[in-house]
């Protein structure tokens, strides 16, 4: 039987690796819907994360301000500009 | 494309190396730690403590103490910044208004099964946001969480209705300001209430106090009719709520506005000058 602690932690470092993945794609994506979407997903395994460490408070915050507010905010943005980023 | 996939290849190994070096001992020392710090025990142990009643705040939920009560002016200063946002958002989009709509309000949005599903959530929405928010110094939470949540339900019914829907509801720019600046001055009155009840009891109290501290006996109740309502936070968590949520809504009924309206806008306004 894996001891339920270090299944915790082992879970922590996948959401980890998996939100430095969606990072990378955020950043490295020329189309800015799709780079917000990724910079979304990237919010959603920290939202995880931070309720895995015990810290219910910034969940509750984070999850409506990273989830909703902010990609809310850029999507509005983008639409009054240009969706493909341009060299 | 296969430059990125050499890309995150090289940074997931990177990183795996890297925490494998730190969790086996790499900085000198074990983490996480086995222990709690000594001034997370202090918090914890004064948090809630009936019999400590010179510096307790008499709440549970001890990250909600830290926030309005031992750190209190420090989260008002934040509440202060915030409020700087918002308004340099509204002095930039000052004067300029939404063209009024070309075709009958419920035509716009999206299918009508969405739009039923917004109708039943919104509710939900509200209500989790005012129990997030009211118990705040009882459970995880607080007002900017509350308040956070509580600007999700306009933002839902400006996607997915439109902008002339929400204003229709009564949800209009200056409306919002006016809750704004209530939840803001709600904040400031609270912030001086147990200095104004000592100096008409002629004693000493101090601003941002909450419960009896030592040579200032003076305090607001924790319980309200047996209800422990942790003498400000209660007040600090629906104030704060009531700016944030109006606060974000500002800032959406500002961008929502169409971009031509925006453009024929300024142009009239340069050619004026």
């Amino acid at each position: 039987m894996i001891d339920p602690e270090l299944l915790v932690f082992g879970l922590l470092g996948f959401l980890g690796l998996v939100s430095v993945v969606a990072t990378y794609l955020a950043i490295t994506e020329k189309n800015l819907i799709k780079a917000v979407l990724y910079s979304a997903i990237q919010s959603t395994v920290y939202a995880f994360i931070y309720y895995l460490l015990m810290a219910p408070d910034i969940v509750l915050v984070y999850v409506p301000v990273a989830v909703g507010l902010y990609p809310a905010v850029i999507l509005f943005l983008i639409h009054k500009t240009e969706k493909e980023e341009r060299d | 494309m296969n430059g990125r996939i050499i890309g995150i290849v090289v940074i997931v190994l990177f990183i795996t190396l890297f925490s494998l070096v730190i969790a086996l001992g790499g900085l000198g020392y074990d983490l996480p730690m086995e222990r709690v710090r000594l001034i997370a025990r202090t918090y914890l142990s004064i948090a809630y403590n009936p019999f400590n009643r010179n510096y307790t705040v008499m709440s549970p939920e001890v990250v909600t103490s830290i926030v309005w009560d031992f750190r209190g002016l420090d989260t008002l200063f934040e509440t202060v910044v915030f409020y700087l946002a918002i308004i340099g958002s509204v002095v930039l989009a000052r004067g300029l208004k939404s063209s009024p709509p070309e075709k009958k309000i419920e035509s716009y949005g999206l299918s009508l099964i969405v739009k039923t599903v917004t109708r039943i959530t919104i509710g939900m929405i509200i209500a989790i946001a005012a129990s997030i928010a009211l118990h705040g110094h009882l459970t995880p939470g607080g007002g900017f969480q509350g308040g956070a949540v509580a600007a999700i339900a306009p933002l839902l019914v400006l996607v997915i209705f439109s902008r002339y829907y929400l204003e229709n509801l009564g949800v209009k720019k200056n409306v919002m300001l006016a809750i704004r600046s209530i939840g803001l001055l709600g904040i400031g009155l609270t912030g001086f209430s147990v200095l104004l009840i000592g100096l008409f009891s002629g004693v000493n109290a101090y601003v941002f106090q909450n419960q009896p501290k030592p040579g200032a006996p003076v305090g607001l109740p924790y319980k309200f009719n047996g209800a422990l309502i942790s003498g400000t936070l209660w007040f600090f968590n629906l104030f704060e709520m009531m700016a944030v949520a109006a606060g974000f809504t500002i800032v959406f009924l500002l961008l929502s506005i169409p971009e031509r309206d925006v453009l024929e806008q300024l142009k009239e306004e340069a050619d004026k000058h």
